[in-house]
């Protein structure tokens, strides 16, 4: 079944009307050295989304040739300044085009299209200003052991600091209106973006629920994923954040 | 006594250098200030140090330098590392404008 047509017997918008919503959507992805997965993800996301940004991080790999040929806009950084940063330069350039609805969504395959419509559709029902992806809503038999306490450990962290009553934190895949999209200023360039993504919204009295996800993990995703000492780095980020203008 | 002169010298000259920074808040500067006399009296008086040390429960003055001169470079480092991420902050704006005004460019043709 292509994307977006809603499923038969689900409480979900009818297809004409989320037609009009994915023509308004932008999906942004943040791209550093993805050249091994960018064309699936890409390819994936186009049968669903007829708007795709990608940031092109400063990528040395072969990221930009491959983005040349496929469905999507790409907005280059010329030096890589982290994800955080990639995020709000394209989210920028989508509400520039007139986006009434943004979903941010992982370059490195780990995502799914069918969770980003999941999202959407929850957003576009009105009944809140963000939806966030949670790999623990639902089942959440595939993430690894470990990876599980870390990320347990750094949502409870976040909703300690943004005053959240989140199940998942650093979970790269949300959908967000107009109104909350414009209320982001990330300062946080690198991973520690996720925690402040969160407590701006949070400050701006947004309404924000979750939708279950399911996240790939593949050797590649987590080779590109974050380390467990990197939540210490997100840690000093947060504090030192603190004390910046 | 040699050095001792040597580290007089250069603390006065540091003191004439941070008078005459331009953009240095008074706060900072007076901060510093205080650290540089105090290490410019205790250079000149070592036997005052032991003295102090003792008053703050310290046992030599040694030590009490050893202590103030960590604290002292922790603040300065961790002071730089804030600037360091300002700057950083302004230099991904400047990169993020021009990645912008490229894929605008890039639109209208």
């Amino acid at each position: 079944m292509p994307y977006g047509t809603g499923q038969p017997g689900q409480n979900t918008m009818q297809s004409e009307a989320f037609r009009k919503v994915l023509a308004e959507t932008f999906v942004v992805v943040p791209a550093y050295n993805e050249g091994r997965v960018i064309r699936d993800v890409i390819t994936g996301l186009s049968s669903a989304f007829p708007n795709i940004v990608v940031v092109n991080d400063g990528s040395s790999d072969e990221t930009a040739e491959i983005l040349r040929g496929l469905p999507a806009v790409v907005v280059k950084h010329q030096i890589n300044l982290g994800q955080g940063a990639s995020l709000q330069t394209g989210i920028t350039f989508a509400l520039e085009r007139g986006a009434n609805y943004i979903v941010t969504f992982d370059a490195d395959g780990q995502h799914r299209a069918e969770d980003a419509l999941s999202a959407l559709r929850l957003l576009a029902e009105g009944q809140c200003d963000v939806v966030c992806g949670s790999r623990f809503l639902g089942t959440t038999s595939n993430v690894p052991r470990m990876r599980k306490i870390i990320l347990k450990t750094v949502v409870g962290l976040a909703n300690l600091t943004a005053g959240t009553k989140m199940t998942d934190a650093h979970n790269g895949l949300r959908a967000l209106s107009r109104r909350a999209a414009s209320c982001l200023d990330l300062h946080q360039s690198g991973m520690a973006h996720a925690s402040e993504i969160m407590s701006q919204l949070r400050n701006h009295k947004m309404n924000i629920r979750e939708v279950p996800v399911q996240i790939n993990y593949t050797q590649y995703s987590l080779a590109k994923g974050q380390s467990s000492l990197n939540s210490i780095n997100i840690l000093v980020d947060l504090v030192i954040g603190r004390f910046m203008k | 006594m040699t050095f001792k002169y040597f580290l007089v010298a250069a603390l006065i000259g540091f003191v004439f250098y941070l008078l005459l920074l331009p953009r240095v808040g008074y706060l900072r500067k007076g901060a510093i200030f205080s650290v540089v006399i105090m290490m410019l009296v205790f250079a000149i008086q070592p036997d005052w140090s032991s003295s102090v040390a003792k008053a703050v429960g310290i046992s030599r003055g040694a030590d009490l330098l050893f202590y103030v001169s960590h604290l002292t470079l922790f603040f300065i480092a961790f002071v730089y590392f804030v600037k360091f991420k300002e700057m950083e902050l302004r230099f991904t704006k400047l990169v993020r404008q021009l990645a912008l005004e490229n894929a605008r460019r890039e639109a209208e043709h």
